[in-house]
């Protein structure tokens, strides 16, 4: 077997793979990196320095951090505690729908991209750009319209500028890559500091709202904005918004199964060299599925400015990052993409109830994101646990539909 | 890294000398590169001379200046440590994007145990430690576990952005760390005095151990059989295989060198300031990833892998100097302009030629 054979091989294993293995291996990873999580809190919990009382005790150490209670409020806590009674549709639920809203765009995003075999690290400028545009875009035309009228004219407008220039920003990488071969990992990554370089330029100058001592862009009227409905008013959430969301679920996956586009897309993933000699385009392909994926980051960014902020503010956080993550988690399928970003929202928004309750740090977030992304990317781990198991070995070889892997593995030595 | 048996020394022979026409395009794109930049600094510094009061003047002043060469040089550093890592993982086969991963976690862990302990040389070496573990997880997880090398890479990077600021939180109550004792500089007496060259004899200890990285990196590439079973590994592993060397073991030799070099770079980087500073990208901000396209440009020699960092790190420093001189041109645009930079010489060099099984799993043939 070939070099580029065993590429193939490798790839495909990866598409291939069931849905059931798949989600397996994302519950297994994700479970594994809350149980890692927890050794962190406790280890953390050990460095840190708390009075007696407040410690607690386990294994016959002291704890000035306690696991239990950083995951109750990490789960719970962030579904806005339904089983203590006090639920309440503006609460911390609100936050984690939120969440979810624009983790739902930025994993489309990425999960764009890598359907197409191409890793768009530059979700998180991309966003950037597209909240820029948005918020100076929906400024300018929030003159010409006002009322009701308005909310219905400049919500589409806005997520219309996001996109287009998140898509614009997109295409940047992707000419880069067709047409210079620029590795496009690192072009969309120094993109990203470029977006928050220029954005920051912008904001701190010209576009800065001289009412304000932030860097940030004169605040939109309240009727650009998305409206509170049924819940989340206090929260910044907007059911809207995540209809929006689900509704570009549902698209992105009609997309990419049902259509020519989305042929093209999934077979240069799987098989570049297959795709070309079938008569896909790769250049046009690569540069339309990175604008299409700008695009997507973009909205993320509209979103962003249109329900949360109200105006564009220096410093986003990264949910561009995190929608590798969701992406990931996802197995890069757009349906997932809806139930990993409700994981991914829990998580983030159950980390600012645990940093409430129990003052551990809220960057405990950033590296369970890492390690997530880490264990999905070793199924092969997965496996060999499982076939440690006993009587769940069989059934997860018959499950691998690769073909010849289980030969494969019989020949694997690590040393 | 000794002098060893050379017998399987010469298997990867086969794989030099294919692509000569590719090869032969890319020294020309890299050798116009390299005149154009030395064309424009030969060219400012002769408009600066004209026009002394312009802003030719201005930069030719801030090119031929030592403190220029001195902040090239310091800025240096942590990129060419990283990229001589970088080099040794992907000459195996395994590219290694997590370099930024492992500068951020051994420039938080060199921080702390120079805090704890208060010896500066013992947090070097607690960061190059913390640095070497992350880069074993990584060699276990893509080599081990057959991992995709990209994915897990960034998952190493991702690891260490939310786990520096993580623990200094925990530790410090804030991203930033407290202030720790740098080390002296090194003077070299009577060549520390000359004009502009001696910056290279007044520096920090950390530049020195980066010449002898780079020279030792180099001697290890030509001159020994380690190294060319590194090569071997990236290029034809089977042939490796067949003469007896494992490609695993040389694999995980090769990611653990890395770990090694990149904890250097990132221990430098903070003990030479004395702090660790966590907000946003933290204070590696892509140094990582700059290293990345260094070496890509150096053609993965470690000499020319140190020439192209030293041509980003030069930019870095003068756009340092411009800000503080007020140019006209905005702080926020100037320090954009190493990553326009990168952007730029990655579309002008384009596909550079991988090692050919780079990216792969190898399994072993029984």
């Amino acid at each position: 077997m070939s070099a580029a054979d065993r590429a193939r091989d490798a790839l495909s294993r990866l598409v291939d793979a069931s849905a059931t293995e798949r989600v397996l291996i994302s519950t297994a990873a994700l479970v594994l990196s809350v149980l890692i999580g927890a050794v962190l809190v406790l280890v953390a919990g050990r460095m840190t320095t708390c009075t007696a009382g407040e410690a607690v005790y386990y294994f016959g150490m002291g704890f000035c951090y306690d696991p239990v209670v950083v995951f109750d409020r990490l789960f719970l806590g962030a579904l806005g505690d339904p089983l203590s009674g006090g639920w309440s549709p503006n609460g911390q639920f609100a936050v984690t729908l939120r969440e979810t809203t624009l983790l739902i765009f930025t994993g489309l995003s990425v999960a764009l991209a890598f359907r197409a075999g191409i890793f768009n690290i530059g979700t998180q400028g991309q966003m950037v750009v597209g909240a820029l545009a948005t918020a100076l875009g929906v400024l300018w035309a929030s003159s010409l319209v006002s009322g009701a009228l308005g909310t219905v004219v400049l919500i589409p407008f806005g997520l219309l500028v996001g996109a287009v220039f998140g898509g614009l920003y997109g295409a940047v990488p992707g000419l880069l890559k067709a047409y210079a071969d620029a590795n496009e990992v690192i072009t969309t990554i120094m993109l990203n500091f470029i977006a928050t370089g220029v954005a920051l330029y912008l904001v701190s100058g010209i576009f800065k709202d001289p009412e304000s001592a932030a860097n940030q862009t004169v605040p939109l009227p309240e009727f650009a904005q998305f409206p509170a409905l049924l819940f989340g008013g206090r929260q910044d959430f907007s059911i809207v918004a995540l209809a929006f969301g689900l509704l570009a679920v549902g698209v992105l996956y009609y997309v990419l199964e049902h259509t020519a586009f989305g042929y093209d897309v999934r077979t240069s993933g799987v098989q570049p060299e297959a795709a070309e000699y079938g008569g896909v385009d790769a250049k046009r392909t690569v540069v339309a599925s990175l604008t299409l994926s700008g695009a997507l980051g973009g909205i993320a960014g509209a979103m962003y400015v249109m329900m949360v902020l109200g105006t564009f503010q220096t410093g986003i956080p990264s949910y561009g990052f995190d929608g590798i993550t969701v992406s990931i988690l996802a197995g890069n399928n757009p349906l997932g993409v809806g139930i990993a970003a409700l994981l991914f929202g829990v998580l983030k928004s159950g980390t600012t109830v645990v940093q409430f309750a129990t003052d551990v740090p809220p960057q405990l977030v950033g590296v369970l994101r890492g390690l997530i992304i880490l264990f999905v990317a070793m199924p092969e781990f997965f496996r060999l646990l499982a076939r440690r198991v006993p009587g769940a070995g069989s059934r997860r070889e018959a499950v691998a539909t690769d073909g010849g892997i289980a030969g494969d593995r019989g020949g694997e030595t690590d040393e | 890294m000794s002098d060893a048996p050379a017998d399987p020394a010469d298997v990867d022979t086969a794989a030099e000398g294919d692509d000569e026409g590719s090869f032969f395009e890319r020294y020309t794109t890299r050798a116009i590169v390299a005149g154009v930049t030395v064309a424009s600094v030969v060219a400012l510094l002769l408009a600066g001379l004209l026009f002394p009061e312009s802003l030719a003047g201005t930069l030719a002043d801030v090119l031929t200046s030592r403190n220029t060469l001195a902040a090239t040089l310091r800025l240096s550093v942590p990129i060419a440590f990283a990229a001589l890592g970088g080099i040794f993982a992907e000459k195996s086969g395994v590219i290694n994007i997590g370099l930024e991963g492992l500068l951020i976690i051994s420039a938080f862990s060199a921080i702390y145990v120079a805090d704890l302990t208060g010896g500066v040389w013992v947090g070097f070496a607690g960061g190059v430690l913390a640095s070497t573990l992350l880069a074993a997880l990584f060699a276990v997880v893509t080599i081990g576990f057959r991992a995709d090398q990209i994915i897990a890479g960034l998952a190493v990077w991702l690891i260490a952005l939310g786990l520096a600021p993580f623990a200094s939180q925990v530790i410090y109550g804030s991203p930033n760390t407290p202030t720790v004792a740098t080390t002296n500089s090194i003077t070299v007496p009577v060549l520390a005095d000359l004009p502009f060259f001696g910056a290279l004899f007044s520096a920090s200890p950390s530049v020195y151990m980066l010449f002898a990285a780079v020279f030792g990196s180099w001697y290890v590439f030509e001159r020994t059989a380690f190294g060319r079973w590194i090569r071997a590994s990236g290029e034809n592993p089977k042939a490796l295989d067949t003469a007896g060397v494992s490609v695993t073991r040389v694999r995980y030799a090769a990611v653990l060198i890395s770990g090694v070099l990149a904890g250097m770079g990132g221990a430098a980087l903070s003990l030479d300031l004395g702090q660790f500073t966590g907000n946003g990208p933290t204070m590696v901000n892509g140094k990582g990833f700059i290293a990345i396209v260094a070496y890509l440009f150096g053609n993965y020699n470690p000499i020319g892998a140190f020439l192209s960092t030293m041509l980003f790190a030069g930019l870095d420093a003068m756009q340092t100097v411009l800000q503080l001189q007020g140019i006209g041109i905005p702080r926020q645009l100037i320090r954009i302009t190493p990553f326009v930079v990168v952007i730029v010489v990655l579309a002008l060099v384009g596909r550079t030629r991988l090692p050919e099984a780079a990216g792969e799993h190898y399994e072993t043939e029984d």
